[in-house]
Order: structure tokens, then sequence, then C-alpha cells
């Protein structure tokens, strides 16, 4: 019996941590022939496959000795963004399993293992709100979370190109870039996915507008952002009702209230952690966190989504209608 | 021989790790059916290099009838594509392609592509299978 289970080992395991050993050989052998391998033309995309040597160098910090949430003076590199379909995955609050081990897609890799999809990319089979108690839902809000999952999130407002919703932006997998400038009080978020977007953080210490000015204002809601130590807070109010706060379809409302935390434990890594803080939707603040990967040489791309959208041409309705009307 | 073999391995890894689909901004399983993998070849009558998708058509013969069937077959958006090698010159009109990838829920002629292979080589076509369930 013994024997049986080790031949089984052996002819499973053997062979896997040696495609595992050849992958990494390969990777390798990618990295050490130099970001400069990938053709200019082609924006620096691939350029950092394999690179995932800068994990294991040091946090960059400006002059001042502020962490450098962004490229070093010299160097280019971008966020390659993960593909987080499912904030209900990952959920850091206690009584929530563990989130995938994987870091999701990478908008161009950085490691990321494909299947970010939160363990059921393919399936087409969700469970709604009753697969996820840890998600402090209200009832309606898990009635119409359940309705995104029956329906497969064919009403997505990401599908009509629209921007994605607090946390979301994160979660898109186009890569990002962060721009600090203490000189002029503030930080720069660049997205080349979602619709193309930016955000402003506010880092002049200057409050949100009274609430009642700015409920329901934007789309992507007003930041201002204060350090903590290494790590950056950035408090969101204002945000319309017209985004999902992730694929899946959880749903929020105009008194969302996001606390994002920013760390860079390494040059390779930026650990994303958000809450999310809306008692329209949920009984109670939940939180949501992943690393996102550091692509050393990349750069942004240009990305319009509302060039051809032909997806809207096909929609219909609950009742076969279409819904653009042609 | 062994080392052509390992040598074919590691290129097909890595070709694998290259070709990993990227994202579509819609839902995939609304539209399309990942049970109806298709595996195509024609002839390329249009190719629209546009966001937020890069669409192309191709001419397939229809065995059973001997006609020509237009397919339209969805890739990713320009940058996506891009990043996994392609250009815009990749697909002209009146070239050869085969794809593989997956029919519309309509069962139109239509298909969400997963990969491209054009003049023997095989791309990845940034397409969201596999990501969006």
């Amino acid at each position: 019996m013994r024997n049986r289970w080790m031949n089984r080992f052996l002819i499973v395991a053997v062979p896997a941590m040696f495609l595992l050993a050849v992958t990494a050989l390969a990777f390798t052998k990618q990295a050490a022939q130099g970001q400069g391998a990938a053709p200019a033309a082609q924006g620096g995309g691939r350029g950092g496959r394999g690179a995932r040597a800068e994990v294991s160098m040091p946090t960059p910090r400006l002059s001042d000795g502020t962490v450098n949430l962004g490229r070093i003076p010299g160097e280019k590199g971008i966020w390659g963004l993960p593909y987080i379909t499912n904030m209900g995955a990952r959920n850091i609050v206690v009584g929530a399993p563990p989130a995938p081990a994987s870091e999701g897609r990478g908008a161009r890799g950085g490691g990321g293992q494909i299947g970010g999809g939160e363990g059921t990319a393919g399936g087409g089979q969700r469970g709604g709100a009753p697969s996820e108690p840890w998600v402090p839902f209200q009832p309606w809000a898990a009635a119409v979370y359940n309705y995104n999952s029956l329906n497969q999130s064919k009403y997505d407002p990401e599908g009509y190109c629209l921007p994605p919703g607090g946390p979301r932006l994160f979660a898109t997998p186009y890569p990002a870039e962060i721009i600090q400038q203490p000189e002029h009080k503030r930080i720069v978020f660049i997205f080349e996915g979602g619709t193309h977007v930016w955000r402003e953080i506010y880092m002049d210490g200057r409050p949100h507008p009274p609430l009642d000015t700015i409920k329901g204002q934007t789309w992507l809601g007003h930041s201002v952002g204060h350090w903590e130590g290494d790590t950056l807070v950035v408090d969101v109010v204002g945000f319309n009702e017209g985004t999902w706060l992730d694929y899946f379809g959880h749903p929020h409302t105009d008194q969302l209230h996001v606390v994002e935390k920013f760390t860079r434990p390494n040059k390779g890594t930026l650990h994303y952690e958000a809450m999310i803080d809306d008692p329209g939707a949920y009984t109670k603040p939940w939180s949501v966190a992943w690393d996102i990967p550091w692509n050393q040489g990349a750069e942004l791309q240009e990305y319009i989504c509302q060039e051809n959208n032909l997806y809207l041409n096909h929609l219909k309705d609950d009742f076969g209608n279409p819904v653009i009307d042609h | 021989m062994r080392a052509s073999v390992w040598a074919g391995l590691v290129a097909g890894i890595v070709l694998l790790a290259l070709s990993a689909p990227v994202f579509a901004h819609h839902s995939f399983a609304a539209e399309f059916d990942s049970s109806k993998p298709i595996s195509l070849t024609g002839i390329v009558t249009k190719v629209e290099w546009m966001n937020p998708h890069t669409y192309f058509y191709v001419d397939v013969k229809d065995e059973a009838t001997g006609k020509n069937q237009n397919w339209a077959a969805e890739m990713g958006s320009p940058n996506g594509l891009t990043r996994q090698g392609w250009t815009r010159q990749t697909l002209k009109v009146g070239m050869k392609v085969s794809f593989e990838g997956t029919r519309s829920k309509d069962g139109s002629f239509k298909a969400n592509a997963r990969n491209v292979t054009v003049d023997g080589k095989k791309l990845g076509a940034a397409s969201s299978e596999a990501v969006t369930p």
C-alpha cells in the first residue's frame, strides 16, 4: 500500500516539481536577458515578466524618507493590477476563508498565476450571498447580489464602459501608476484600464467638503490622504451609485465610504487594503486586501473603452428586448 | 533528442504564460458558452483593431454546404494584444488564420478567440475566457 502511494507520488509530484523548476529556470533566463529583450514597440508590455527580483529589494523612498509608491528616478515600471472578480473572496474579516493564494492575473502578469478568479473561474456557478456569510449584506443588497450572480453579471457597468467603483479600481486588470508630488501636496493615481481614469489624492490636509454637498456626486469619489508611518491612508466619500464593487456584482449605495491603505513592503509589491463602509448596503464595515506586483520596465498604454463597444449591441434585457434601442 | 524535447516543453510553457488571457470589459459568461469550444480556419475579410475589443472576421468554408460563413472573432483590446506580441499589422485581409475559442450563446457565427495562429505563430488573443466565470 505504502509503495503504491509512493509510486503515485513519484509519478505525479516529481514531474510536477520538475516542471515548476523548468518554468522557474525559463523565467530566470528570460529575466537575465534583461528588460530590454522586449521590442520597444510593445511599450514595455512584457518587459518585466519574470523579473520578480524586485520583491527582494528594499522599499524605495523619496529624499525625505517618505515611502515611494512609484518609480525610482531613471527607471520605468507600472503596477500590474490583478483581476479580482469577487471582493467577497478577498474579505479579511474574521470568519472569511483565506483569500486565494495566487495574486490573481496581472494585467501583464507580474508573476500572478492563472486563475485568480476566486476559484470559480470558468464554472459559471455562483452561490450568491448565501455562499458568502461573512459579507454583512443588507437584505436588499443580498437580493441584488443574487440577481447579478444568476444573470452572470450581464449588466455590469464596466460592460457599458463605466468606471470601476471604489476598490475595484485596483482590481481591474490593466496597469496603473502612482505619482507622488509632495511639492504640490498631492498624489495622482493613473489607471490605464477602467475607462482610462485618474484620481487626485489631496495631501494638503483639507477635509472632505460637507457630505450633503458631494453625496452621490462623483464616480470615483473625493479622496483625501495622509501618511501613518509608512502607510498611505486615503479616505474616499462622495460616490454615486453607478458602479459595482466588483465583477461579481456586490452593490453599494451613495453612503459608501472607503478607507484605503497602501504599503510597499518591498520594491516589487504594493499591498492594498480597502475598508468598505456602506451602511446603505452592508450592516457593518468589511475589508478586502490583496497584493499588486510591480512590473519593472513597463509603461502604460492607451485604452479607450468607449470606442466600439459592440457588447451593448447584443445585450438583451430579462424580457429578451435589446437594452440599446437602435 | 532529449534536449530538444525539453526545449520544446520550455517554449510551450513560456508561450502559455505569454498567452495568458487578460480581460474583457464585459461579462464573458453572459455572451459566450464555455461548453461550445471551437477551432476554425479561414481567410480574414476584415480587421477592427479597436477598443474595447479587437474583432477580426474570417470566411470559413462550411464542409456540408461548401459555402463560406463569415465568422466574427472577438479578442482583447489593442493594449492587451500589444502586450502579447500583436501589432496592428499582424492580421491583414486575405491572410489565412486559425483560431481556437468559444462560440457565442446565441449560436450566431461569433466567437471569443482564445488564441490565433498567424503565419505559423500562435498568439494569445487577450480574451477573457477562464478569467470571468
